[in-house]
């Protein structure tokens, strides 16, 4: 028959908001509870941005000794320009390894399982990603701990602090959302791997991460505008180094929210479409 | 009373153009326990994934609790339950973790949560184990705690796919005792999938037996044995020609009612076994035959295959992907 051939209307799962955030919070609940159970990768995860943030924040303190270098960073400390970098990047990383899971599973077979349960398939999404984000923020908290101890003091104080906070987790949350749609689609781990090395790198280099834009050449500046790991150092940096910059924060908080909603909706189609 | 599952025509084919279910057509009734039996790659697996919403069939019709599972797949999803041949528990949780999640994918209280894992918990036998991770757990431990997590939510219809792949037959007849439980006592359908011989026989009700996306038979196992018209004697002889002169031989014998040549020897179907043998050998020392082996059995499941099928029922290998997730789950299932 070809009536099947046709796109059926799918039925809308008749679920109360409450049970929708309930399922959310069900795959939420399971990536924390593995993320907990996992002593090492906790461990790895406070360990790498402890060593970024010391030694590259000292390796290129000397830098502010030139008038220069300190006018463009904007700043007589480098350490306090790189914090917002690794902030991010710390971010960065939480949210873009967010989609291996997807693909472990699928492997195993757990996907399955979730997809043949009747929980709205954008839970499943939704769910990795809040779990990304939280453990992201549990990693910015020490970063942020740290860089105080070195003697970084924030332009916004304590409500900057949180809201440095909040920025790095929404960022993270949006990653997640690249990574669980790239892992939809890609479906191996092995081939998501190879295109998330392939990003990481490249992203965090031509960003305002770890180098000033103001410096940078005219083409790599460009790169940077569009940059989604900029939208979040930006802002960040602003509210480390300057103050409220309530425009750059709309602008990042905005754009962060546009792409993890466009992410959440092509993983879940991706899902949707095939599970085998 | 409607049958839980109607199938027409249903076919799948994959975009690589691999026709995977080539026109299928059955009923399953509620409260039977019905089981597809046929080899790796016969479309077994595709048929599941379809009947469970977690694949859209290319074309054909399919009716399961009533329900169109390409239009209301969360209707169907919420009634019926998915035990794949994967061994899909989270290692990175305990047993009861496991089935608290199961739980709350399908929408239980809390209270009747908590309830039902630890029933279900005794029921597998692995209360003593409950709050051990389970990467701890032997393979036979975790298929336990899988098929547990399928019967979590009490569903109408239960499909399981190979659910005793791989495990030893004490646990085999373990699991075979728990879904003849489940059955019992909350009246559940069930439709699994096997490539062994003895589960479809112990187990199902009834069964189809699948080749090639295709069902060649299907009826109760007794049915299917008694179908094949008596007792069977096999017999080995040397060369295609004393095969063949022996075949016009047997073919004249009144007890004969076939002759079937198969892998180098000849399967005769029989009134009865026991009476043929004498005249069978008397017949061929005449002619100056002589077989060099001759067994006479009742005919089983296997018989059944082999005369539908024209071969033996044996795993034929599958795309490399596959071939990997059947390594990991036999890494899985031997810890």
């Amino acid at each position: 028959m070809s009536l099947l051939e046709q796109q059926a209307v799918l039925e809308a799962p008749r679920l109360g908001v409450r049970t929708w955030a309930h399922d959310v919070y069900v795959v939420f609940w399971r990536e924390m509870r593995r993320f907990v159970g996992q002593r090492m990768r906790i461990l790895a995860l406070v360990a790498q941005p402890i060593i970024w943030l010391v030694f590259m924040g000292n390796m290129l303190q000397g830098l502010t000794a030139e008038f220069a270098a300190s006018a463009l960073l904007g700043t007589d400390s480098y350490v306090a320009f790189m914090l917002p970098g690794i902030v991010v990047m710390t971010a960065l990383f939480a949210g873009l390894f967010s989609g291996m899971s997807v693909a472990w599973e699928r492997r195993f077979g757990f996907l399955q399982k979730m997809m043949a349960s009747p929980i709205p398939r954008e839970a499943i999404p939704l769910g990795k990603m809040a779990a990304a984000a939280v453990q992201g923020m549990l990693q910015v908290v020490i970063i942020l701990g740290l860089g105080l101890l070195m003697g970084v003091r924030l332009a916004t104080g304590l409500p900057g602090l949180v809201a440095v906070l909040l920025l790095s987790g929404l960022f993270a949350l949006a990653m997640a959302g690249f990574s669980l749609a790239l892992a939809a689609v890609l479906r191996t781990h092995e081939a998501l791997m190879a295109v998330i090395n392939f990003f990481t790198l490249p992203l965090i280099f031509t960003s305002d991460a770890m180098f000033p834009r103001a410096a940078m050449p005219g083409w790599l500046a460009a790169i940077a505008r569009i940059n989604p790991v900029s939208w979040a150092v930006g802002p960040v940096r602003d509210l480390v180094l300057h103050g409220w910059n309530w425009p750059a924060i709309a602008a990042g908080v905005v754009a962060l929210l546009l792409v993890a909603g466009l992410m959440t909706r092509l993983a879940t189609r991706e899902l949707e479409k095939s599970v085998v | 009373m409607a049958p839980i599952i109607h199938v027409e025509e249903l076919r799948k084919t994959y975009p690589g153009g691999v026709e995977a279910v080539r026109g299928l057509s059955f009923q399953v009734e509620e409260g039977e326990i019905f089981g597809f039996l046929g080899p790796n790659g016969a479309g077994k697996s595709t048929t599941i994934m379809m009947l469970t919403t977690l694949l859209r069939p290319t074309s054909g019709s399919m009716r399961v609790v009533g329900l169109d599972p390409t239009v209301n797949p969360f209707a169907v999803r919420s009634q019926i339950g998915y035990v794949s041949q994967d061994l899909a528990v989270d290692d990175a949780l305990t047993g009861r973790e496991n089935l608290w999640l199961q739980g709350n994918f399908y929408h239980l209280s809390p209270a009747e949560n908590r309830r039902r894992s630890q029933e279900l918990l005794e029921l597998v036998g692995l209360a003593d184990r409950a709050d051990d991770l389970v990467e701890t757990y032997s393979g036979g431990m975790r298929k336990r705690l899988d098929i547990a997590c399928g019967l979590m939510h009490r569903p109408r219809l239960l499909f399981l796919d190979e659910p005793t792949l791989g495990l030893d037959i004490q646990t085999r007849r373990q699991i075979w005792a728990y879904l003849e439980q489940m059955k019992h006592q909350f009246g559940m359908t069930l439709f699994l999938t096997t490539h062994y011989m003895e589960e479809a026989d112990a187990l199902c009700d009834r069964v189809a037996i699948i080749d090639q996306g295709q069902i060649r038979a299907v009826g109760r196992p007794e049915e299917l044995k008694a179908a094949i018209g008596g007792d069977l004697v096999h017999l080995r002889l040397d060369g295609a020609e004393a095969q063949a002169k022996a075949q016009a031989i047997l073919e004249a014998l009144p007890p004969v009612r076939s002759v079937q040549a198969a892998d180098g020897q000849l399967q005769v179907v029989v009134t009865n076994g026991d009476d043929a043998v004498v005249p069978i050998i008397q017949a061929l020392a005449q002619a100056g035959v002589a077989p060099h082996a001759i067994t006479v059995k009742k005919p089983t499941l296997d018989d059944v295959y082999l005369a539908h099928t024209g071969k033996e029922l044996r795993a034929e290998s599958g795309s490399r992907d596959e071939g990997m997730q059947a390594r990991m789950r036999m890494r899985r299932i031997r810890r």
